[in-house]
């Protein structure tokens, strides 16, 4: 901003009250722009700032794609409606287009890295400008621009199938498109507001993660209702025909409702037009034009508070205890410490296994993307193992090898835990080279936790597939877990071994996607693929001899081999820490 | 230096071409309470840091109570408390169990860690804040944590890299005094900070690194004495502040004068 003083030209500072497009606020929107093309011009001298270029590259290119594919459906689906002057099913798509618009970013909202206008406060900026930059650094968002691509669709279907009809809707769009770009923003001013505190991130996070699952279980739910067979889809039509007969005078009263709303508004206006009622149609512009102002209100409401130097980065303190403060020698201990203390006993000794294990329970019980990563596969066993059941036909037989499969599915979800396994240390990695703890203690420790808490998923998992598909052959469970035997500390040792020499920052609080090291996830990916060919190799060749009891004993000497293969990684886990010790505290204590 | 807590000889630290530390050759006694003074980006935090152990010196040789890293690191380790520059926090849990587990990492027992822990606590008045996370601590409040957790197993040399950093003025004195009183039981402390009055009242030694360089090095006095004999117009009674010594030692004058030159700052 220090160009701004000399804007004036005489090195004095512009009138501050010029008002939006005053001097003074056209050099801070100018100052604003070329901030962010010089952070994005900063951004690419490094080989990380480049790739994100080419992520975001490529995450556009998958937004064209689906925006012309709105685009176009709209366009159709507008000069179908249009020319067959189906006016009463129009609001349909403008109600489509509005929940696209609003939705998006939603559902974007934890993925995406938000400009913190703030910034901007410290320096004298009118509201007015603020509220501006506010809604102009919007227009860029996914969201609008796919609502303007759909929009265009709209107009071009319109443009097609009744030209008289270009000004109506060129208005209509124009005052639709305004509402939505002032919702959208004052909507995503209140998710900002609730991002900045962490409890908040995470409810949103995890509403979005069950959004996720539900959309994925809904599959196997649609996929059994489609193998159904004839006579229940016939009863399925005269169910919908008897729903649809029972809920008319509702959908009436809706669709009475929907008219005053503003996707309603825009196309009744279009519809009046038609009908030679100019007027009326000016009348539902202008009350929709009103929508705009109020949401327009809300936001500005928002951004006041904001402008007026709000502050929620710091979550709120919580009230003191009314006991006051504790006396030092600890004489009363508390109920919660008793029962602190007796869950840490539970954990074994005092040892610094037990604090590691200790420790990274509670953080793991207070990391919502982690628990998700490894609980997630659970609700898929049940997804793949609806797959795997043959609907209305119950009596025939299961895939035999379906247990070791969901087996496999339960191992994914360890992928980040066992192969990036100080991913969540950040600054604290420095307790351990601090520490009088080796390194090779801290491994085991965690090794240890993360075995235990994969054979309790391994176990569910297992029950899971059980329940669903019956129980398999004991030939095929002694073999499935002698095969987990093998696979775990092939998993451990290579885990162990990607951890200290390519490990990548995980940041517990962010839902979003994390920058992760590219090589620690291609190679734990190819040793994984490894460990499952093998185990697939030897289970094929059981399975064509039919004698699956010999992958028992081939599994358990494969194991043999990787737990030596383990425990000599951990032996020199010292060696490799050390020598690493700089990048990788340096890699882990940055901030993502 | 005989009984020396910390000493280095020619301590150099490389990053590609830079040259973070060079050369640097101290000694701090046991018992003494050193300040590492320096301007921003001198080579404070990368000497800690290979004073800990927490970076691999290019050239030269550590040793912390007469024993070099190596062989005998994790032995070391215990002898030593730090608060360094990232402060090594852990934001996924409460300060209690921060505590408890840093304690239990230096290998102290259940009881020790639990009744320790709860005296820092109430030292550092924390012990109301028990329910919030770590991550959810002001910057202050993470301060008094890293101290608690830096001296919870007792160490015998302290390294504090801006331990006074963002830390009110009431916890500031009782940090003050806990580590006073660290240094009447034997401690040695080696500190870093910015805030010359406070080195001025604790410390009886200091140094001064400059672009990575040890420039000065002695007890305030000698400082003192030094810097006086080399201004023109000092008398050698006059008694300079720590503030005046250091901007001489590190020739901040050109910069005074320029400020001066700034004639339209109100």
């Amino acid at each position: 901003m220090a160009n701004l003083v000399g804007a004036g030209g005489s090195g004095q500072p512009v009138a501050i009250d010029a008002g939006v497009l005053g001097p003074l606020a056209r050099a801070q929107y100018g100052a604003m722009f070329r901030l962010r093309w010089e952070m994005f011009r900063s951004g690419l001298r490094s080989i990380h700032g480049i790739l994100d270029l080419g992520a975001t590259g490529i995450a556009w290119m998958i937004y064209a794609f689906f925006g012309l594919l709105f685009g176009t459906g709209m366009g159709i689906g507008t000069y179908a409606l249009v020319s067959d002057a189906q006016w009463r099913y129009l609001p349909i798509l403008f109600w489509v287009l509005c929940f696209l618009w609003q939705m998006i970013p939603v559902m974007l909202a934890s993925y995406q890295e938000q400009f913190d206008l703030g910034i901007l406060l410290r320096f004298p900026v009118h509201f007015g400008s603020y509220y501006f930059l506010y809604l102009v650094f919007g227009l860029l968002d996914v969201s609008t621009v796919l609502g303007a691509v759909c929009c265009l669709g709209m107009w071009i279907g319109v443009a097609v199938a009744r030209p008289a009809l270009l000004p109506w809707i060129t208005l209509a769009l124009a005052v639709f498109a305004a509402f939505n770009i002032l919702l959208v923003r004052a909507i995503f001013a209140w998710i900002e507001r609730w991002l900045r505190q962490r409890k908040t991130r995470e409810i949103l996070g995890a509403v979005f993660m069950i959004l996720v699952l539900s959309a994925q279980l809904m599959n196997p739910a649609i996929y059994q209702k489609r193998h159904s067979g004839r006579s229940h889809s016939q009863q399925q039509a005269q169910q919908f025909e008897a729903a649809k007969e029972r809920y008319k005078p509702y959908l009436k009263q809706a669709n009475a409702v929907q008219k005053w709303l503003p996707p309603g508004l825009a196309a009744q206006a279009l519809r009046q037009s038609v009908e030679q009622n100019p007027a009326a149609g000016f009348v539902s512009l202008g009350v929709l034009g009103l929508y705009g102002v109020l949401v327009g209100g809300i936001l500005a409401a928002r951004l006041k508070s904001e402008y007026r130097g709000e502050s929620l980065s710091v979550a709120p303190g919580r009230a003191k205890s009314a006991t006051g403060s504790r006396t030092a020698t600890g004489a009363g201990v508390s109920g919660k410490e008793t029962q602190d203390r007796g869950a840490a006993r539970m954990l074994g000794g005092s040892g610094p296994i037990a604090a590691v294990i200790e420790k990274d329970v509670r953080a793991l019980v207070r990391t919502l993307p982690l628990l998700y990563a490894i609980g997630a596969p659970l609700l898929l066993v049940l997804v793949f193992s609806t797959v795997f059941l043959k609907n209305g036909a119950t009596q025939a037989p299961v895939f035999p090898l379906a247990l070791p499969i969901c087996m496999v599915y339960a191992q994914l979800g360890f992928t980040q835990v066992f192969f990036n396994n100080l991913g969540t240390e950040g600054a604290g990695i420095q307790v351990y080279f601090l520490s009088p703890t080796p390194i090779r203690t801290v491994l085991l420790a965690k090794n240890l936790l993360h075995s235990l808490l994969f054979a309790v998923v391994a176990m569910v998992a297992g029950v899971l597939a059980a329940l669903r598909l019956g129980i398999p052959d004991s030939a095929v469970i002694a073999a499935t877990a002698a095969w987990l035997v093998f696979s775990l500390p092939c998993n451990l040792a290579a885990g162990n071994i990607f951890s200290l020499k390519m490990p990548y920052r995980v940041n517990p609080g962010r839902i979003a996607r994390q920058r992760g090291s590219q090589a620690n996830a291609f190679l734990s990916l190819l040793v994984q693929l490894g460990v499952l060919a093998i185990g697939a190799s030897v289970f094929a060749l059981c399975w064509f001899l039919e004698r699956m009891w010999l992958a028992v004993p081939i599994f358990l000497l494969l194991a043999v081999g990787a737990v030596f293969v383990w425990r000599r990684v951990l032996d020199n886990s010292d060696a490799i820490a050390n020598e690493r010790r700089d990048a990788l505290m340096a890699t882990l204590m940055k901030e993502s | 230096m005989e009984n020396a807590a910390i000493q280095t000889h020619g301590l150099t630290r490389r990053f590609g071409a830079l040259t973070a530390v060079e050369d640097v050759t101290l000694s701090v006694a046991s018992g003494q309470f050193f300040g590492f003074l320096g301007p921003n980006g001198a080579g404070k935090s990368t000497t800690i840091k290979m004073l800990t152990g927490l970076l691999e010196p290019s050239a030269g040789s550590v040793e912390i109570l007469g024993r070099p890293f190596g062989a005998s690191a994790l032995d070391l380790k215990r002898q030593i408390g730090v608060v360094p520059e990232g402060m090594a926090l852990m934001g996924r849990l409460t300060a209690t169990e921060y505590l408890h587990f840093v304690g239990r990492m230096y290998g102290l027992d259940r009881h020790t860690t639990n009744q320790r822990t709860q005296e820092l606590l109430e030292f550092m008045q924390l012990a109301d804040e028990n329910k919030k996370l770590v991550t959810d601590f002001s910057h202050g409040m993470q301060k008094k944590l890293a101290l608690a957790a830096a001296v919870i197993h007792g160490p015998k040399v302290l390294f504090l890299d801006e331990p006074f950093e963002g830390v009110d003025a009431i916890a500031a004195g009782m940090l003050k005094t806990m580590l006073t009183g660290m240094i009447n039981r034997g401690a040695t402390i080696f500190l870093t900070t910015h805030v010359l009055e406070i080195v001025e009242r604790l410390c009886s030694h200091v140094a001064i690194i400059s672009q990575g360089k040890l420039v000065a090095n002695g007890s305030l006095e000698d400082l003192r004495a030094g810097v006086a004999s080399t201004l023109p117009g000092v008398e050698q009674e006059q008694r300079l502040t720590l503030e005046e010594i250091f901007l001489a030692i590190v020739g901040a004058g050109g910069q005074q004068e320029q400020a001066q030159e700034l004639t339209w700052l109100t």
